[in-house]
């Protein structure tokens, strides 16, 4: 199986590549087109040129909800959580569609149906002890701390077991022990074959975690290879600090 | 225990409510029964519209259009063509229900305020049409001699028996408000109502849910305007007026958004109190109005939110 994204976005004839299992963080200064990237992959945002394929499948301009339920996860670079329902619900929400859509079947709460929240709460559970917020589970969303609200929304983006997860700036905001606890967590999803793109300011993280980095500067592709090549790349280097 | 408890004796004293008011008022039972069946239309209506304002968070003013298009659809095919009420009730509500699928597909593609715009645009081409297309819907001079329902041989025509049928309705709505709201449904409609955005990311679809509480919510309008037609016998252009979305957001409000107690007691305060101030008849919308202040500015949530309190402190 090959994953394969041509995104050749209204950013500037990015051409972005991701193989299956592999661990890749896009990085680059603020506005060089990073997050644009992430919406034209996820359905957001329509490309004005170019495609995205998915596992060999086209699927630009596909909505986003579909995307989706194709498998792909993501998370938003501001925290993003359903406020007014519990953490739990929060969770239940990112897997319920993936399960099953029948309205009628919804409403008169058919056998089936049970037994398929009866398997979310449980995953649900278990990821909310996972990232610490067992305790919290039937706490209204918005009433948590951002920092509990950042784990609350990476545990959901977990939920549906996606095959693919884009992960916008995780480490961003976060206390140094809550960094090394999502590090542990984005190299176990690693570890189970999953296929990650980060988007990422933190160097550290980027640097320890990623097996391949790809630059982005106004909207262009200035360098690609492993995590030591990038780090002496003079044209990063001038990017990021000035000539 | 004790919820189900008191919930039956309010079940008991609601079905009764015929017996009780004659025994207590036997002069003014018509009054009060009339009152009563009014405001458990409105509270069927009121969970109706609460479903797509309360649940996904459209301010659609487009529901006294769809109240009249249902009403409008049951009274002539009733008057002209003779239909029973069962048969008209269910035209009604598809004829809502199709007219919300037909307006909600270039709505929902407006936001907010513009949602809001092209629903009241909606509401008043409706009620222009009411009263102009005289040939159709008679205009001014009203649908009038709309039958009292008939389910087979039993005919309901005395007041009780309509108290019963409105009880029915509005206790049906509230099951249906109920299921729609809650489980997996609820949690996909407040999803799309709280951050539409993350719900396209979890894989629910903003459209889908939006037209589902829409459609769901016009054929149940359609619904409860074909019992009111058949209540009061007559239809005029006025019942459709804008002013209805006023009355219901007030109704919803008052008694909180989102929550099946609230509305029912914000359409029972709605209705109901301005007829008991009819004692004191020259102040009487003075009161009302004053009383309503007073609610929105000591209880911005909606009364529901004072008994959620009452409740946590136990007293």
């Amino acid at each position: 199986m090959t994953k394969r994204f041509l995104g050749v976005t209204a950013v500037d004839g990015v051409d972005l590549h991701v193989e299956a299992g592999e661990l890749v963080s896009l990085i680059g200064p603020n506005g060089s087109g990073k997050t644009t990237l992430f919406n034209c992959v996820t359905g957001y945002l329509a490309p004005d040129e170019g495609r995205v394929a998915l596992r060999g499948r086209e699927v630009t301009g596909v909505a986003a909800h579909r995307i989706a339920r194709l498998g792909v996860g993501r998370t938003f670079q501001l925290v993003s959580v359903f406020p007014r329902l519990s953490a739990l619900e929060n969770l239940l929400t990112f897997l319920q569609e993936h399960q099953e859509e029948s309205v009628l079947a919804r409403l008169v709460r058919a056998p089936r149906v049970r037994r398929y929240e009866a398997v979310a709460v449980e995953r649900a559970r278990r990821l909310l002890d996972s990232v610490g917020l067992a305790a919290r589970a039937d706490t209204p969303a918005g009433r948590l701390s951002y920092g509990q609200r950042k784990l609350l929304a990476f545990a959901a983006a977990l939920m549906p077991d996606p095959e693919l997860l884009l992960l916008d700036e995780p480490a961003a905001a976060v206390s140094p022990t809550m960094i090394n606890q999502m590090k542990e967590q984005i190299r176990a999803l690693h570890r189970q074959g999953k296929t990650v793109l980060l988007v990422e300011h933190n160097m550290d993280v980027v640097m320890d975690i990623s097996q391949r980095v790809i630059v982005l500067d106004h909207g262009q592709k200035i360098a690609e290879g492993p995590p030591e090549a990038i780090r002496r790349d003079p044209k990063v280097i001038e990017a990021y600090f000035g000539r | 225990m004790m919820r189900a408890a008191r919930g039956a004796v309010a079940a008991m004293v609601l079905i009764a409510a015929p017996w009780i008011v004659a025994a207590i008022a036997p002069g003014q039972q018509r009054y009060i029964l009339h009152v009563l069946i009014f405001t458990a239309l409105y509270g069927a209506l009121a969970l109706s519209y609460d479903l797509v304002v309360g649940h996904v968070g459209s301010l659609s003013l487009a529901h006294p259009a769809f109240f009249g298009i249902g009403a409008y659809t049951a009274a002539l095919l009733a008057t002209e063509a003779r239909w029973t009420l069962a048969f008209a009730l269910l035209a009604g509500m598809a004829a809502a229900g199709l007219a919300a699928l037909a307006l909600g597909v270039p709505m929902f593609r407006l936001t907010e305020h513009s949602f809001a715009m092209g629903t009241l645009g909606f509401a008043l081409v409706v009620q222009i049409v009411a009263t102009n297309w005289v040939e159709f819907t008679r205009g001014p001079l009203c649908v009038t001699g709309i039958p009292k329902p008939q389910l087979g041989s039993f005919r309901i025509a005395t007041l009780p028996a309509f108290y019963w049928m409105a009880l029915a309705a509005v206790a049906l709505v509230g099951l249906l408000y109920h299921g729609l709201t809650t489980f997996r449904l609820g949690r996909a409609f407040h999803a799309v109502r709280d951050n539409e955005v993350l719900a396209a990311a979890a894989a629910v679809s903003s459209l889908k849910y939006r037209m589902l509480a829409f459609v769901i919510g016009a054929a149940v309008a359609g619904g409860v305007g074909t019992l009111y037609v058949s209540y009061v016998g007559v239809l005029c252009p006025g019942e459709l007026t804008v002013s209805l979305s006023v009355n219901l957001l007030v109704m919803i409000f008052l008694g909180g958004v989102g929550s099946l107690r609230g509305v029912l007691v914000g359409a029972a305060a709605f209705t109901a109190l301005p007829e008991i101030l009819r004692m004191a008849p020259t102040w009487r919308m003075v009161i009302y109005g004053l009383l309503l202040l007073v609610i929105v500015i000591r209880f911005p949530d909606g009364l529901e939110a004072l008994f959620r309190r009452r409740a946590a402190t136990g007293a």
